[in-house]
């Protein structure tokens, strides 16, 4: 068989103009396809892993937007001392939009130490002894650092909030590659006198044995005649509850990509059915000659592999690179969803084209091995 | 012995009520080295009865048994396979694959055989040498004339030493001089390489080339005035 894959490239390469736009739209809808998944797997890795599950979020009741969740910082006391609870960290959160954007800018400040200790992040420029030294020092994300052209030395400022940037960093946690951290007191002084002593949330750490719905029980109920009443939750529910329309929207999303699978499908199946009636003829020579009909469908086949396979790659490689480079990411209410290139992505990436190519190729191989020969001749 | 028989075949054709029958019990032996012509008007099933020896088209009934199998019964895949070890096949129009250089389109039929590229290789070039195209061999069919495509495709009917060439109206569509070329081309083929042919023509003069002449008429295949049988009797 591999000596006639010449003779397929050729017969591609003849219609070049009919095989490149078919690449072409195959590439664009697997790199949207690509596309979704990143954004899928954003989602699921903050509702789901031991980040999501095993960590709690304290926040005021019935507050959305990190700017409207005002909690008493000293809250962190009592929490800590509730069986079942390792570290409690005070988190101050600061963004300059609250409804979904993809440009939205979160900060969150903590206590040095915690982001050393709560927090696995690498740094990849800057240093920490920088960072610890200057009230006003920010810790940028990668992503959010490709995004906004930050690196260590920058001076950054979005609304009141003015940051010099210490360093770059890599996170394990996705989504924490988009957001700023920065010193808890510089974050409360930077929005107004008023604020110190106050936090949006506090992120609670359980013990390995902890029930996580126990203790947000006890900590709801420990706060519930105020003076702030709060809602804990997991991270995940957190999270998921946060985004609310979005997540749901996101979810929706999902069946674009199925339709860009379909996309592919009919586009790929239509130039090999175009492929096969314009070579009726050709088909019926190579079958004088001696071509099994079997191998007439291989070749029809490995045609319309060839189409998808190719712009599958092109689409892959294209929705990878553009992932990786520009850190991507979505984010409301403070939450933020990365768009992360994987492994796994790309090659269900590949193994979708591959599977649509042969798809694709059943119907018009087959037409094509069914050819009656001597009719076939005589057609023009 | 001979190599080909046709024994006692019948084509048909539905067309509305009535029944075209082009052949109607013919019965044909060729001997290995004949060089035949078939001629016969316009409709009469020569193309029919060449394409049935072929093996591209099915017989109603009767047998055709080339070189000891009998290909009616052979199931399509089978039939290709014999088609690629057993006949080279010569159209009225070229017909060679456009994307293929003339030397691709004559290494072709090879790629079916069980075959080292060196032996391939040797046979193209020799094949190629035979219709006297050797510098052509890198050309594509749209950069050659008429006759020259004829001869590719001559070559290509030649390279595997098939058991029988076959060729349907090879002059069809050439001037006069192409046509003169091509003729002494398969004369060439049949003398010299010592290979069977069996040709389809309306041309007279391009019939009287062969040693041996048959026509058909009125779905009879008549030689020198006489019906022909099949020289080996097969008891069905
Ligand atoms: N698929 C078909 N359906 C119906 N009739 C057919 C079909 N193919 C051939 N015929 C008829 O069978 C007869 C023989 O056809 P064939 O092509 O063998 O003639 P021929 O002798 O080669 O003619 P020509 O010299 O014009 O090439 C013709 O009457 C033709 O109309
Ligand atoms: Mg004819």
């Amino acid at each position: 068989m591999l000596k006639f894959i010449p003779y397929v490239l050729k017969s591609l390469w003849r219609h070049r103009a009919r095989t490149l736009l078919t690449v072409s739209g195959t590439a664009i809808a697997l790199s949207v396809f690509c596309f979704i998944g990143s954004v899928q797997q954003g989602l699921l890795a903050l509702t789901s892993g031991a980040n999501a599950e095993r960590t709690l979020i304290v926040f005021q009741e019935n507050r959305f937007c990190p700017q409207s969740s005002k909690l008493p910082q000293d809250y962190e006391r009592t929490i800590a001392k509730m069986p079942g609870v390792q570290e409690v960290v005070p988190i101050k959160v600061f963004t300059n939009n609250c409804r979904a954007s993809l440009d939205a800018i979160v900060f969150q400040g903590m206590p040095a130490e915690q982001l050393k200790s709560a927090r696995q992040l690498e740094l990849a420029s800057g240093n920490w002894n920088a960072f610890d030294q200057q009230d006003d020092a920010a810790l940028v994300g990668q992503d959010i650092a490709a995004r906004r052209g930050l690196a260590a030395g920058d001076k950054f400022t979005i609304g009141d909030v003015s940051v010099v940037v210490r360093g770059v960093f890599r996170s394990p946690v996705a989504a924490e590659n988009s957001l700023i951290y920065t010193h808890l007191d510089f974050l409360q002084r930077a929005r107004g006198a008023n604020e110190v002593g106050i936090v949006t949330q506090l992120e609670v750490h359980l013990a390995d044995t902890a029930d996580p719905d126990t203790v947000s029980k006890q900590i709801d109920g420990a706060f519930r005649a105020g003076p702030v009443a709060t809602t804990t939750r997991t991270k995940g529910m957190f999270q998921t509850d946060t985004l609310g329309d979005l997540a749901e929207l996101i979810g929706f999303v999902h069946w674009l990509g199925y339709a860009c699978v379909g996309l592919v499908l009919s586009l790929v199946a239509t130039t090999t059915v175009m492929s096969v009636q314009d070579r009726i003829k050709e088909h019926a020579v190579l079958q004088t000659l001696g071509v099994r009909p079997l191998r007439v469908f291989r070749l029809v086949l490995i045609e319309s592999l060839v189409l998808s396979a190719i712009g599958g790659l092109l689409g892959v490689l294209a929705s990878t690179a553009i992932l990786s480079t520009t850190g991507m990411s979505i984010a409301a209410e403070g939450v933020t969803i990365a768009f992360e290139p994987s492994l796994v992505l790309a090659t269900q990436g590949l193994v979708v084209a591959i599977a649509v190519g042969i798809l694709a190729g059943l119907v018009p191989g087959w037409q094509a091995s069914r050819t009656e020969i001597v009719p076939a001749l005589r057609h023009a | 012995m001979s190599l080909v028989d046709v024994l006692n075949v019948t084509k048909e054709y539905a067309n509305g009520d009535e029944t075209i029958r082009p052949l109607d019990g013919v019965s044909l032996s060729i001997h290995e080295g004949d060089y035949v012509s078939l001629m016969g008007a316009s409709g009469s099933g020569k193309s029919t009865l060449l394409n049935l020896i072929a093996g591209i088209d099915q017989v109603a009934s009767g047998e055709i048994v080339v070189a000891g199998t009998d290909i009616t019964k052979l199931s399509r895949g089978k039939l290709a396979d014999w088609r690629a070890a057993h006949i080279g096949y010569v159209f009225q129009t070229h017909n060679l694959i456009p994307v293929l250089t003339a030397y691709e389109n004559v290494e072709l039929p090879l790629l079916l055989l069980p075959m080292s590229a060196a032996e391939r290789r040797k046979r193209v070039e020799i094949a190629l040498e035979a219709v006297d195209l050797t510098p052509r061999a890198s050309h594509y069919p749209r950069q050659m004339s008429g006759g020259q495509e004829q001869r590719v495709g001559i070559a290509r009917a030649i390279v595997a030493s098939p058991t029988i060439i076959v060729a349907d109206e090879p002059t069809g569509s050439l001037d006069d001089e192409t046509t003169e070329q091509i003729l002494s081309l398969l004369s060439r083929v049949n003398d010299e390489l010592g290979m069977t042919l069996l040709m389809v023509t309306h041309d007279a003069d391009a019939g009287a080339r062969a040693r041996r002449q048959v026509r058909l008429e009125r779905g009879r295949l008549m030689e020198n005035g006489k019906e022909t049988k099949a020289t080996t009797l097969r008891t069905a």
